[in-house]
């Protein structure tokens, strides 16, 4: 039990790092898209205000949420692995 | 003198990684159950290669009771695999099931006159000095001796995606120094070819005066 307990723990602690790093790896990809699309749109507003509304809608979006599956996978992996193990 | 020191460095770090993944990754061997036992261990040293050890409130560790299973390989050798628990633990095979596997290799259990012979998935090494043994992880009868051991698809997967990943940070790191690291050195090269003419002139000056 203690080292199911240790591995949700170091678990928790690694997945965290990779869900934060991807998470600013993911915003600033959209950022500097956007960029791009207010150089090639009309520009009828300033570059900040069209930033922040994009930034806006792409934490609303459905790709922001599947950074979360950084959680999910490896939680389903080390099921899929104790069946095979024990009960295949 | 340096580049032996690179080398030396090298060929070291890979032989551990090498060695880490052929300890780790699973492997197939196709053997004829010859007995099986149970055996008392107290692992106090080498723990690295054996289960999570039973711990006491106190912290020590106590002695328990590990199966074995003892095998002629189809090559001709003798091989014996400690069959234990991984739990929660390294290495992540997640096996739980010590007690069925057990009883599902007794059931395996042939003469050298009437042999059945069985693939057993195992890692880990035998060691005849530490008294290591690798870990059976499970097993099934096959056809004969010279029965395909299947194709390792775990294997490649993960020592590709290790690969890659080695690949992607050393092709990463290659273009940072080019970029940030190489042109930072040769001008302080550089600063300190000048500074040193520059002291060298001035100790120059101080001696012959004119």
């Amino acid at each position: 039990m203690a080292a199911l307990v240790r591995l949700m723990i170091v678990g928790f602690i690694v997945l965290t790092v990779i869900y934060v790093c991807l998470s600013f790896y993911s915003r600033s990809v959209r950022k500097g898209k956007l960029r791009e699309q207010w150089h090639d749109g009309p520009q009828d507003q300033p570059v900040e205000a069209f930033l922040e509304e994009g930034l806006k809608d792409y934490d609303k979006s459905l790709r922001r949420k599947l950074i979360l599956s950084v959680y999910v996978i490896p939680v389903i992996l080390v099921s899929v692995i104790v069946y095979l193990t024990n009960f295949a | 003198m340096l580049s032996i020191l690179r080398w030396t460095f090298w060929i070291t770090v890979w032989a551990i990684i090498a060695s880490f993944f052929h300890y780790t990754l699973p492997q197939t061997d196709i053997v004829r159950v010859t007995d099986t036992y149970e055996s008392r261990e107290n692992p106090t040293s080498y723990t690295l290669f054996w289960g999570a050890p039973d711990l006491a409130a106190d912290g020590t560790v106590l002695p328990r009771d590990v199966f074995f299973i003892q095998t002629r390989r189809a090559k001709g050798d003798v091989m014996v695999y400690r069959n234990e628990d991984t739990g929660w633990g390294w290495p992540p095979y997640f096996k739980f099931d010590t007690a069925n596997l057990q009883a599902e290799i007794g059931d395996l259990v042939s003469t050298a006159e009437a042999p059945r012979f069985v693939a057993i998935k195992h890692y880990g090494w035998r060691n005849e000095f530490f008294s290591i043994y690798p870990n059976a992880v499970s097993v099934h009868a096959v056809a004969g001796p010279d029965a395909p051991k299947g194709i390792p698809y775990l294997n490649i997967f993960i020592l590709t995606l290790f690969t890659a990943l080695v690949y992607g940070v050393w092709t990463r790191w290659r273009r940072f120094r080019k970029a940030r690291i190489d042109p930072r050195m040769e001008a302080i090269e550089d600063d300190l070819a000048d500074a040193t003419g520059a002291v060298t002139g001035w100790f120059r000056s101080w001696r012959k005066k004119p």
